[in-house]
């Protein structure tokens, strides 16, 4: 083979050499002769690397590997050369691992430690000092801030559900909302709560309640059609107002408002990332709801008691909806289920309430429960 | 005056293809590792780019890894997490505490207020990151076999590029150039090739011809606020939007000439010989045409690809052939090679084309003098640009 023309650079300035190349008599190293050195460089094939993007067709720029160099974030010697001859070129890339990558020692290392740290600092954040904040800051919420707060999140809600203007959704027939009216009474009697509580029902098919911060409940239309009678709606009620008085709903509004940021960070803005986040963010409501739900489970069925209501209704609500889950039916639930316990257990607890519980009385009576559900009417 | 011989005009070597299957490939697989492959996938885009970019057939290159990126990007999530974590959870409280019912206007300047005192807690970081990312990447430049480098002085940015804003934002504009001017200053001032130290000259008022048709825009806003006060409502409404149209021109119309302006008075001080001078002649109309009409080349291409990789999803659940759940994971992957493909799009449609012109509108005189400048000792990077990373800040490449 007969030298080429190439460019040198040596490193050390920015003066161009211009040289020629050619691989050696035994074909071990590739020679570079001529420029400012008095002998023929000698790169050892071996250690023969391209460097960059190769974005130009038929320039190869080459250096060699150097272990020694700490200095750059790739192990290369700081000469470079650049071929354009194509037969040498096809000539190198056949002989050599030129795209090889070249790693320090160590660094697995490196790797393994610093991702650790940030691992556990993240976890930290997410799992321990953010749910601790928010505990925190959602008592130092003033009230009157919170059912601001509160409507508002009801607002979207209903934005959401398909309320073209506020209040659309709204079921107001007199006779139903006094009985809602009643069984709230009923209900909170006695129990010294923080919130003046304002329940409303919705006129939507989904079968749900929330409690959104402040004192704000909702009940969905499809949880009174669903529910076995008053006492289930009770139960469900009962539920709900324990999230308020617990302040659930602030205080997860306050982690997600931390653990999402946290997340975006470090998942990213890359394809799909905000789904990802989104996923991420209910996974990790799903894990600390679930003890907000068995606390609710628990105050809900002392209220039950102290309201003298028997909690088989709610245990029928509750073995509903493993059915519900069991049958896996498209658009069934599945917004209650997710960051709820399971079902069936919930609905032996509150069976197990009901055998040790004294007398009992429906908690609104029948005319008052054909009033409540028909309160869309 | 430069008396050295020479002078270089930008090359750029980039094509459509092979930047576009890497983007293509590299968002596929950062997609595939929940946003890990994001740090080798700048990396490889950069090295593609860089190595497109040259003069006097002599390319760039860019000597980053992905792995230190990565590392970066972990030693900068143990601070942030701890800093942004706690801050954005305080900036909802204030946010709820403060919520809605603002009756007077004294509340309502409380309330932006508290959201503003909160941002500007992160603020101090997203100038830090920007500094250093400006070092790592010129760090990892290399042209002719040198190094690039800047100095580690990103907290004297931070405190400036507050102060600068700042008066900025006080003088509605009007004292926009002096930042532009001053922070482009410490920046080129601490910038090396090699040996040789980049030096910003000129004066902040020279930036103010390049802000020539904001004030146009400005003039025509001041009509259709004549014609308002007038109540000519559909004139002034009519001049009203050219003058949205014509400052949204004007904003970009600055960002070009003041380019041209810094670039025209940067030099490259050669130890030992006469500086190397720069010009440069993009076009603002060029620009904009790669910026509107690639955009809506991109958008358009995007919607045919998501109709034609979502349809078949749809056919088969229209037909209920095969079970819903089957199809969840191949519709998630037709998704993200979709986002994946309108991603690369936008690379090669608005900003290849962009660079290119800008690029190969730039010239360097007194060239010569190069050949005296020496190797600079390398950076450590510093966090390999993991701030940056981690607060999501960065330009196309």
């Amino acid at each position: 083979m007969l030298p080429v023309p190439a460019r040198y650079y040596d490193g050390i300035t920015a003066t161009r050499q211009n040289v020629r190349a050619m691989l050696s008599e035994d074909g071990g190293a590739l020679l570079i002769l001529g420029g400012a050195q008095p002998a023929p460089l000698e790169w050892p094939l071996a250690r023969l690397r391209a460097v960059g993007g190769a974005a130009r067709k038929g320039h190869l720029v080459l250096a060699l590997h150097d272990p020694a160099n700490r200095a750059d974030a790739r192990p290369l010697a700081p000469a470079r050369l650049t071929v354009t001859d194509p037969a040498l070129i096809a000539a190198l890339r056949a002989r050599c691992h030129l795209a090889r990558r070249d790693r320090r020692p160590g660094m697995r290392g490196r790797l393994v430690r610093r991702g650790a740290l940030a691992a556990a600092a993240v976890g930290i954040m997410l799992f321990v000092i953010l749910p601790r904040m928010a505990d925190t800051l959602a008592t130092l919420i003033p009230v009157e801030r919170e059912i601001t707060f509160g409507r508002s999140v009801v607002a979207q809600i209903e934005r959401a559900l398909g309320a073209t203007d506020l209040g659309d959704l709204d079921c107001t027939a007199p006779a139903g909302t006094a009985a809602l009216e009643v069984m709230t009474r009923r209900l909170s009697a006695g129990a010294d709560l923080r919130y003046r509580l304002e329940v409303r029902v919705l006129d939507h098919a989904m079968v749900n309640a929330f409690a959104a911060p402040g004192g704000q409940i909702v009940i969905m239309r499809g949880l009174l059609d669903d529910a076995t009678g008053p006492d289930a709606v009770a139960g469900v009620l009962a539920h709900e107002i324990a999230h308020v008085e617990a302040r659930d709903a602030t205080r997860h509004a306050l982690r997600a408002a931390g653990s999402a940021g946290l997340l975006s960070m470090v998942i990213g803005d890359v394809t799909g990332g905000a789904a990802a986040v989104f996923l991420g963010e209910r996974v990790m409501r799903a894990s600390y709801t679930r003890e907000a739900e068995t606390g609710a489970d628990r105050f809900a069925l002392r209220m039950l008691n102290n309201a003298g209501v028997s909690s088989r209704g709610m245990a029928a609500f509750f073995d509903g909806l493993a059915e519900a889950e069991q049958e896996g039916g498209p658009g069934r639930l599945p917004t209650y289920l997710s960051s709820h316990p399971d079902s069936a257990a919930r609905a032996d607890v509150a069976e197990a309430n009901a055998a040790d519980q004294r007398a009992t009385s429906p908690v609104i009576s029948d005319a008052e429960w054909q009033a409540l559900l028909a309160i869309c009417d | 005056m430069t008396h050295e011989q020479g002078r270089l005009g930008g090359e750029y070597h980039g094509t459509q293809g092979p930047l576009f299957w890497l983007a293509v490939r590299t968002a596929m697989l950062t997609a595939l590792t929940l946003g890990v492959y994001r740090f080798w996938a700048k990396t490889r885009i950069r090295r593609y780019v860089w190595s497109s970019v040259g003069a006097d057939g002599d390319a760039f290159e860019y000597t980053g890894t992905g792995l230190e990126k990565f590392l970066g990007f972990l030693a900068a999530i143990v601070i942030l997490a701890v800093y942004l974590g706690a801050v954005q959870m305080i900036l909802f409280y204030f946010g709820l505490t403060l919520f809605g019912a603002a009756e007077t206007q004294a509340e309502l300047f409380l309330q932006f207020g508290a959201f503003g005192i909160t941002s500007l807690a992160i603020l101090p970081l997203v100038f830090f990151a920007q500094y250093r990312a400006r070092r790592y990447r010129l760090a990892r430049t290399r042209w002719r076999g040198l190094r690039f480098g800047a100095e580690a002085a990103a907290w004297g940015y931070v405190w400036r590029a507050m102060i600068y804003w700042a008066i900025a934002l006080l003088s509605l504009g009007l004292l926009w150039p002096l930042m532009t001017f001053r922070l482009a200053q410490y920046k080129a001032d601490r910038s090396w090739y090699g040996n040789a130290r980049f030096r910003q000259n000129g004066r902040w008022t020279g930036l103010y011809a390049a802000m020539k048709q904001l004030f146009v825009a400005l003039g025509l806003m001041v009509l259709a606020a004549i014609f308002a006060a007038i109540q000519l409502y559909v004139l002034a409404g009519l001049w009203a939007t050219l003058g949205a149209i014509w400052f949204s021109v004007g904003l970009l119309s600055y960002r070009v000439n003041a380019f041209v302006y810094l670039t025209e008075n940067l030099v490259l001080e050669v130890p030992g010989a006469d500086d190397v001078t720069f010009g440069t002649s993009p076009q603002t109309w060029n620009v904009l045409w790669q910026m509107v009409g690639g955009s809506m080349a991109v958008f358009a291409a995007t919607g045919l690809v998501f109709g034609l990789l979502g349809a078949g999803p749809l056919l088969l659940i229209g037909l209920e052939a095969v079970p819903l759940h089957v199809l969840i994971v191949p519709s998630v992957l037709l998704y993200m090679l979709a986002l994946a493909i309108s991603g690369a799009l936008w690379l090669i449609w608005v900003a290849q084309p962009i660079l290119r012109h800008v690029v190969t509108r730039c010239t360097a005189q007194g060239t010569g003098a190069l050949n005296g400048v020496a190797q600079r000792a390398g950076d450590s990077g510093a966090d390999a640009e993991g701030f940056a990373d981690a607060l999501d800040i960065g330009g196309a490449f």
